[in-house]
């Protein structure tokens, strides 16, 4: 009776609020499918007689009650649909109409790359009289800019040191963080020629970005400005430019990235110094742009101020260095920003396609070279395409499969792609312009012959220059921003990609067992709580029911708060470095001791504060069963934890992923397993202490390091030099490992030795 | 050793609130690096403190302070705090004085939160042992609901965000809990002071008129009336055989009470409604007099919320709806919104009206989640409320899931709003997503929770049922 009108007052209720139909009949099925989960078995029974779950409610009980079989399907399908993304990668394609990359004929001259030549030749010249005369180069490049008719400028900044923003991807672009002036000693003077486009109306841009170092002017930086300049030179004779071309050379002298991204700074979001005129009279090198004024072409276009053109629509960083040995000149490319990001696929297209095309080049992107040689990837790979040929034999229509050694090739330039975005950290001076929503790659140009070898250079800057052209005409052509393709993907090759759509299934297959398993283990613990209380109630037993009945549905509170514990200790771990990072004079190693050995007391006091707190209300709990209960607290939280990072950056959440789940899932207390004495059981345990072992994420670098690299050169002192760069870099990995990966991974070793 | 116990409990429980008041200083105190006062799921068009500042400064530009659709407060609101936004003290942070006004605010809230939770556990304790339940009120003592909730509204992250971030939420959130203890306390004039501050403010909170008239009429949360009046008839059929005590008697009296509606303090209630409104009307009156008088206040804030003009992104539904519908089906829909909230008024009323504070928590649960503009300072006042029923609702389903999609949901919604603002490669959808989500979130609190209370009533009738038949055998 009592059921029946519970069972009514469900729908009633729901109808009542007014929700949507169908959410509504879903929860109301769920409520009612919990109710009989956690109900006695014979109310159960005589519920179920009345009500039938719906499909969905069935299917949902069915997995959460076969959580390990589920669990192995989908850890398996997961780690293979990675595996199978070589295979599964898609050739790349123009995707937006208007680039129309390659149709017009290059219009680069012979006139412009001697020009150019005569650029470069000037630098290498300047290079050998003045040793270290830094000033004197900008003023040359400055002299042959404004010779083009474009207007000139200098950036003077100071180089960052660099600090500590973890939560970019929490609130946006900091804008108001007042950037302290260091000493005038580290002064860096970017110089920026801008031509304004005849047909463009001056609210767009692109950039060309060459790199250098003032002091010490390289053949290579020498003919990357020749490259830019021989463009540069071209651009502002045309009529059909619509944006603005923006040539920035930025002084490298205190590192590439930092000059790029203080210019994008200033000219996205001036900063109003508060200039003390004391101080900067001080400065020797305050004078500089003073000095430069002076000389007797800057009646030309040289202007004070910072000057700006529109939104930037792309950015090329080109830069030449020497190879060693291949057959024809190469390009390679550099796309990957801060955090994972990458530029629009389109970029990456129009580069790939007018190098190989128009050009000739050969394209590289990066790979790891470590896993051309393994032998296990290429008996995969064998199998893949032996598949293949079964399936194409049955089919002709079935296009599966590719050759072994191009499945080789695939995955080991997509392990390499994962590493790079996975670790958060820009590849190159084009990450700063990612932050402000601008695509932008680095080209990296080398030529078959050494650079101090070779005898003309006049080809290979018209090479370099012609690429360059084609690229900036395709994107003058642009309408929009970059919007049409892809964002979110994988390079296997610089022709083949694997979007997020492809890419996003292998995660969802590894991480799908999380909230299944959690699921059934908080069922689990429950019901074993409620048949308790239900016996005690019964018993009539007054004094222990008390408890029981006090926290009811509630009792997973216990262990969200050591959840929470371990996840606030994470936080204080991945705060440490930054006083650790303020003693001076500090070895790689002794930081590293020391930051374990604060890491360790501050567990020790964040247990002694919180963990005490609440321990008169937690006696109550049966402890057998509290350890699931604080699994699936550990389970939840690592999902919500994996979860998030895939969305921040889905790489670094994919190698989490695989490093992380299956201990969360095995985890299990080693008593009961030793208690048992069967073999199954002694293998669960000694499957737990390696996953614990492994888990913990120095010694998973330090073996993932030895994998690559071989063991033989590893130190202690590699990890802490790692997190600092993360550390550095503002990599979103860097709270990954501190707030996720390190939390779960001391929650398992907990779930481990719990005393149940 | 129970009072030692409770010295003990006692002591922790301000330890945690002086805590709590620490970490709000130490919040204030660090440099702007979350930048929490610009989010958007703190401050909404309403609630935020620069939109405040700027209908300020138009004021003082002797402008409308509703010139150019800035500012949609209250006029009093710009009267308090107003002067506090444009004092700077050197070396402190921005806005330290309205900071502190907000820190207040919350312990106020908190204090209140606590008063009328013990309240409210008093007066149940008593109409269970009047029903004969012992057994259940002991459990009931146990678990010191008052102060759990006060706790959960001061550690609240959408509390403390809310409070950080300066939003006029605080306030609001205040002045909700003053009408709810005003009534708990059955203090008529306070709790007519806050409903008509809470409505002035905000509009939604004028649907608690119904809860807080039920508390002032029938007295606090209790079970079921029909179980009283079971028990009367039963007792009125066995009381000539047992001997009657003093502690029957003012059982019986307990009964007596609990079934009559008593109509004084209502009317208090509404002659207090009707001084402080005009109070209240008279001094906005005042004060935008030369700016198009009541009429234009009325147009630029209760009109503000209810046709939805903003359609900046926020954490509930309605921006993204009403961007996306056509202009002619506009008002149709803003009708069916509006009109959602106030279909489930009556027949919660009728199915709760023995619990009118839970009423409360429903109907605020309910406007939170449709209200135009939802801020996390609305989640912050009915979690916290929601601690109140802590023992009438240990048996909630999908409690470790809500949890679970609370915590989930706070975290990716602002990952997704970087995603499409900042970096460009999601779209709105992403963050909708999350706003879909949480509104789920809502929904299943709202029916779990209900469906909690009405169980416990079902076992209190059992058990009570029980008590009869043994007496009566």
């Amino acid at each position: 009776m009592l059921n029946r009108v519970r069972g009514k007052f469900d729908y009633s209720n729901c109808n009542r609020l007014g929700i949507s139909c169908d959410f509504e009949a879903k929860i109301c099925a769920e409520l009612g499918e919990a109710r009989r989960l956690s109900d006695s078995p014979a109310m159960a029974q005589s519920d179920g007689n009345k009500l039938k779950p719906r499909p969905v409610v069935r299917l949902g009980i069915l997995l959460i009650s076969q959580s390990f079989f589920v669990s192995v399907i989908c850890l398996t399908a997961g780690v293979l649909a990675l595996l199978l993304l070589p295979v599964l990668a898609k050739n790349t394609y123009i995707s937006e109409n208007a680039l129309m990359p390659g149709s017009a004929n290059n219009m680069l001259s012979g006139q412009d790359v001697s020009e150019a030549n005569k650029l470069v030749k000037d630098l290498t010249s300047l290079e050998l009289r003045l040793m270290g005369l830094g000033m004197e180069s900008q003023r040359l490049i400055s002299q042959y800019m404004s010779d083009l008719g474009a207007e000139v400028s200098y950036h003077k900044f100071y180089p960052q040191l660099h600090q500590f923003h973890p939560l970019q991807f929490f609130s946006g672009p900091d804008s108001g963080i007042i950037w302290k002036n260091n000493s005038c000693s580290s002064i860096g003077v970017n110089t920026v020629g801008i031509i304004r486009a005849p047909r463009g109306d001056g609210k767009e841009a692109i950039v060309l970005v060459t790199p250098y170092n003032p002091n010490k002017i390289g053949m290579g930086e020498a003919l990357s400005l020749g490259i830019a300049y021989s463009v540069f030179s071209l651009l502002s004779r045309v009529t059909w430019l619509a944006k603005d071309i923006i040539w920035l050379v930025a002084d490298s002298q205190y590192g590439e990235y930092s000059a790029v991204a203080d210019w994008l700074r200033e000219y996205h979001v001036p900063v109003f110094r508060k200039v003390n005129t004391g101080d900067t009279e001080t400065c020797i090198e305050s004078n500089i742009l003073y000095e430069l004024g002076q000389k007797p072409y800057a009646d030309r276009k040289l202007y004070e101020g910072f000057k700006r053109a529109g939104t930037m629509a792309a950015a090329l960083v080109i830069k030449v260095t020497d190879q060693n040995d291949y057959f024809e000149d190469s390009l390679n490319i550099y796309a990957e920003a801060s955090n994972g990001q990458m530029p629009n696929l389109d970029l990456i297209n129009i580069v790939n396609y007018l190098a190989v095309h128009k050009q000739g080049l050969r394209i590289r992107v990066k790979k790891m070279l470590s896993l051309l040689n393994s032998s296990w990837l290429n008996t995969l790979g064998l199998l893949f395409e032996s598949l293949g040929q079964i399936a194409r034999s049955l089919n002709p229509q079935w296009k599966f499969g590719i050759p072994a050694t191009e499945y080789v090739e695939g995955a080991a330039t997509l392990a390499s792609s994962l590493y790079y975005q996975g670790l958060g950290v820009p590849t190159g001076p084009h990450g700063a312009f990612r932050d402000y929503q601008i695509d932008a790659i680095t080209l990296e140009i080398s030529p078959k012959v050494s650079l101090t070898k070779m005898a003309r250079h006049n080809e290979f800057l018209l090479r370099g220059g012609r690429l360059i052209e084609g690229v900036i005409r395709s994107v003058n052509n642009l309408l929009e921003k970059f919007h049409q393709s892809f964002f979110l993907y994988l390079l296997t090759s610089p022709s083949k990609f694997v979007s997020v759509g492809v890419y996003m299934i292998s995660f969802a297959l590894l991480v799908a067992p999380l909230p299944i398993v959690a699921a059934s283990l908080h069922a689990d613990a429950n019901n074993f709580d409620c048949n308790i209380v239900k016996e005690k109630s019964s018993s009539r037993a007054t004094s222990g029911s008390k408890d029981d009945v006090k926290h009811g549905s509630w009792n997973w509170l216990n262990s969200a708060k050591k959840v929470f514990v371990f996840h606030l200790w994470g936080a204080v771990v991945s705060l440490l470095p930054y006083f650790i990072c303020q003693m001076p004079n500090i070895t790689p190693k002794t930081s590293f001791l020391l930051w374990a050995l604060l890491s360790g007391f501050s567990l020790l006091i964040l247990h002694l504060i919180l963990g005490s707190q609440f321990s008169e209300t937690a006696v109550f709990q049966p402890q057998d069963r509290e350890w699931a209960n604080l699994k699936s607290a550990t389970i939840s939280a690592s999902f919500i934890g994996l979860c998030l990072m895939s969305v921040i950056n889905f790489a670094a959440a994919e190698i989490g992923a695989l490093l992380i789940i299956p201990m969360c899932l095995m985890a299990r207390p080693l008593k009961l397993d030793i208690g048992a004495k069967s073999l199954r059981n002694f293998a669960k345990a000694a499957c737990n202490l390696l996953f614990g072992f492994v888990g913990f994420p120095p010694v998973t670098y330090v073996l993932l390091k030895g994998v690559f690299e071989g063991f033989y050169e590893i130190n202690v002192g590699d990890f802490w030099n790692w997190v600092e760069s993360l550390w550095a870099w503002n990599s979103a990995t860097y709270l990954f490992v501190g707030m996720v990966l390190l939390p779960c991974w001391a929650l398992c070793i907990y779930i481990l030795f719990h005393p149940c | 050793m129970m009072k030692s116990l409770g010295k003990t409990k006692l002591r922790w429980f301000w330890i945690w609130v002086i805590a709590s008041l620490v970490f709000r200083l130490v919040l204030i105190y660090l440099p702007e690096n979350l930048n929490l006062s610009s989010r958007p799921e703190v401050s909404t068009p309403l609630t935020s403190i620069r939109r405040l500042a700027e209908g300020y400064w138009l004021k003082q530009l002797s402008v409308s302070p509703y010139a150019g659709s800035m500012y949609h407060g209250s006029p009093l609101l710009l009267t308090l705090l107003g002067p506090l936004t444009v004092i700077r003290l050197e070396g402190q942070p921005d806005h330290l004085l309205c900071s502190l006004v907000f820190v207040i605010a919350d312990m106020i809230s908190a204090i209140l939160i606590r008063a009328a939770g013990q309240r409210l556990q008093m007066a149940y304790c008593l109409s269970l042992k009047s029903l004969g339940l012992h057994q259940v009120s002991q459990n009931s003592e146990v678990l010191p609901s008052g102060d759990v909730s006060a706790l959960v509204y001061l550690w609240n992250p959408f509390t403390i965000v809310a409070c950080v971030g300066l939003s006029t939420s605080a306030i609001e959130n205040l002045m909700v809990i003053l009408s709810l203890y005003g009534a708990c306390a059955r203090l008529a004039p306070l709790a007519a002071f806050g409903w008509v501050m809470a409505t002035h403010m905000s509009l939604y909170p004028a649907i608690l008129i119904i809860p807080v008239v039920l508390l002032l009429g029938y007295g606090a949360d209790a079970p079921p009336r029909k179980l009283f009046l079971q028990r009367k008839y039963g007792q009125v059929g066995t009381s000539s055989s047992s001997d009657t005590s003093c502690p029957e008697e003012e059982a019986k009296n307990q009964l007596r009470v609990q079934n009559v509606f008593s109509w004084s303090p209502v009317l208090l209630f509404w002659f207090w409604i009707l001084l402080w409104s005009s109070y209240v009307l008279v001094l906005s009156g005042i004060y935008v007099r030369q700016y198009g008088g009541l009429q234009e206040l009325f147009k630029r804030t209760y009109g503000f919320i209810l046709t939805v003009q903003d359609l900046s992104p926020n954490i509930g539904v309605l921006w993204y709806f009403f961007a996306e519908v056509f202009d002619f089906f506009r008002s149709f829909f803003l009708i069916v919104f509006h009109g959602n909230i106030l279909m489930m008024i009556v027949p919660l009323a009728l199915r709760l009206n023995h619990r009118p504070c839970f009423l409360a928590f429903v109907y605020i649960v309910i406007a939170s989640m449709m209200k135009s503009y939802p801020s996390v300072g609305d989640s912050a006042l009915y979690l916290g409320l929601l601690g109140l029923f802590a023992y009438e609702i240990t048996d909630m389903h999908f409690s470790f899931f809500l949890f679970c999609g609370y915590v989930g949901v706070s975290l990716l919604s602002p990952v997704m709003h970087n995603l499409w603002i900042w970096r460009g490669t999601g779209n709105a959808n992403f963050y909708f997503a999350t706003a879909i989500a949480y509104a789920c979130l809502q929904i299943v609190l709202v029916i779990e929770s209900v469906s909690a209370m009405l169980n416990h009533d079902r076992m209190l009738a059992k058990e009570s049922s029980a008590k009869l038949q043994d007496v009566k055998s």
